[in-house]
């Protein structure tokens, strides 16, 4: 990221998209339903958590997003556009769009750190231009700032395999960067981290909405990182939005609703 | 149970009243002496034959690694193709289904079809092999894609990647190693089966074999034999240390 184009905290960048969806249920081709009837809107360049038991509907919720899951009924929308409207040429376009990372990193592990990042670049690159293998200059140069900004510059060369897990997460943030994004969705990034990476992850998070401005919605199963890294909390219990409000005030009685049973040990992460 | 059930096959197919396969151990005792014969002489390599066979080891030798470097061409685009994680549209079944056509006729058959088309020579040689080494290749390639890790590819779509790029980009180099691997395989396989294709004139060293057979020279034919099992172990042993460079 260029220091040139920091922008105040609390202000959105122009980009921004917020985000809205308007009783979206998904139905999985097995019968078993992710999300009975979500409704919320997100503003531009808020950052939200998203909390819930494993199983209570955060990845598909983050996935109906971007439309890696298509939302059986519903509406769903990301800045100007109506994602379960969309296939195709138009879909991609959004995604472009959209930022996300992943729990398990999702990198091509044989592939150069540099590849995996160009991977932000697809949706902005004709599909020949992929196959030839030619990357444009401005490419090169966004994936070296993208890489730059977390701190990853020097192993751009490197195998992705060969990278420990806060890397790899550090990596996979930079592929989404490299997209210059309007928004950022991670389902829960930190999860296979330790304590210690988890909280600096969670802060390169917390800084692409205070510096860039993006909207960032974040999957999180652990209380004490919603509290401390988040404004607004969402709650999802069974596929139902069960609790809305603010993060760093949320007690643990409101968290005990959301999870429907007494707070357990394993629900923080510590310090 | 299994062994039971492999002896009562043994017996059903070898029973004479259900036309099953003949087995007629009277011949091979009434043979023995003639067999022992020609064993005997396959014992004794005759090296005089060595400077004939020079040249046609260097075609079979050109032959499989023309062969190779054909279908690793061809197999590295249709791997990606007949894989689910690289290939989730329907076209994967009926690339499939024409590989598993391709990988059921028998490598000899290719040849003598191949000979009546184009002629005695290396080129019915070159196609049978690449035709075979195909078959392989792409089946096993396109299997190790299917059962490896492709959440890389969840996120090339979630950025709004085409197929296509994701596999280029990404699904190449990840496949790499398990690509290059069965090529060299399928180098290694064509010297013996390329050794062989002559007998239907499909060029190399076959021909020769068939000639010296058919002047009941097994003490050259031993000596050739030889010599392609040099050749084998050599390339072998070239490849299982490129192979193990690939990890
Ligand atoms: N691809 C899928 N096919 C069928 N059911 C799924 C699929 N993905 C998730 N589910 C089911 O949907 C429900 C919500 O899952 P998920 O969104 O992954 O929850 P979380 O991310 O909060 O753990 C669970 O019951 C899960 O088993
Ligand atoms: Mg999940």
């Amino acid at each position: 990221m260029g220091s040139g184009d920091h922008a105040p905290e609390g202000i959105p960048a122009s980009g921004a998209w917020p985000i809205h969806l308007e009783d979206v249920i998904v139905r999985y081709p097995n019968g078993v339903v992710g999300l009975r009837g979500v409704s919320l809107s997100i503003a531009a360049g808020e950052m939200v958590s998203v909390v819930g038991l494993s199983g209570s509907g955060k990845s598909t919720m983050i996935r109906t997003i971007n439309g890696l899951v298509p939302a059986t009924s519903g509406t769903v929308r990301v800045g100007p556009y109506t994602v379960n409207e969309l296939g195709g040429r138009r879909l991609r376009q959004v995604r472009g769009g959209i930022g996300m990372i992943f729990q398990g990193f999702n990198l091509a592990d044989r592939a150069s750190i540099y590849h995996n990042v160009l991977v932000g670049r697809f949706s902005h690159t004709p599909t020949w231009k992929t196959l030839l293998g030619v990357a444009s200059h401005t490419d090169r140069e966004i994936v070296m700032r993208a890489l730059d900004s977390v701190g990853m510059l020097e192993k751009v060369w490197g195998r992705a395999g060969a990278l420990s897990g806060g890397q790899k997460q550090r990596v996979a943030i930079a592929r989404a960067l490299s997209q210059e994004p309007e928004v950022m969705l991670a389902d829960e990034p930190v999860a296979s981290l330790d304590p210690p990476t988890a909280h600096s992850v969670m802060s390169d998070l917390k800084r692409v909405n205070t510096e860039r401005g993006l909207t960032v919605l974040v999957n999180l199963h652990l209380m004490d990182l919603a509290r401390q890294y988040t404004t607004r909390m969402i709650g999802l219990r069974a596929g139902e939005v069960v609790y809305d409000g603010p993060a760093s005030s949320a007690t643990d009685a409101d968290f005990e609703a959301i999870y429907g049973r007494p707070i357990q040990s394993r629900d923080t992460l510590g310090q | 149970m299994i062994v039971v059930v492999l002896i009562a096959i043994t017996v059903i197919t070898t029973l004479p009243a259900l036309g099953g396969v003949h087995i007629d151990l009277g011949a091979i005792a009434r043979n023995w002496a003639n067999g022992s014969e020609r064993i005997a002489k396959l014992f004794h390599p005759d090296p005089s034959i060595l400077p004939r066979t020079w040249k046609p080891l260097l075609e079979t030798l050109e032959m499989a690694v023309v062969g190779a470097a054909l279908s690793a061409l061809l197999a590295l685009p249709l791997s990606l193709w007949a894989a689910r994680p690289s290939n989730p549209t329907r076209s994967r079944a009926g690339v499939r289904a024409v590989l598993n056509v391709v990988r059921a006729v028998p490598d000899l058959v290719y040849a003598t079809i191949l000979v009546a088309m184009v002629g005695v020579g290396a080129l019915p040689g070159v196609i049978t092999l690449v035709l075979f080494d195909l078959g392989i290749v792409v089946k096993l390639v396109s299997e190790a894609i299917d059962s490896a890790d492709a959440s890389y590819m969840e996120a090339g779509h979630a950025a709004g990647g085409t197929q296509t790029q994701i596999n280029r980009l990404t699904a190449l180099p990840q496949t790499w190693p398990v690509y290059a691997s069965q090529v060299l395989y399928s180098l290694e396989l064509n010297v013996r089966v390329s050794s062989i294709l002559g007998l239907v004139g499909a060029g190399g060293l076959g021909r020769l074999i068939d000639e010296v057979r058919g002047f009941y020279r097994y003490g050259a034919l031993s000596m050739i034999i030889l010599e392609i099992l040099v050749v084998v172990i050599a390339i072998e042993v070239a490849s299982n240390y490129l192979r193990k460079r690939l990890r």
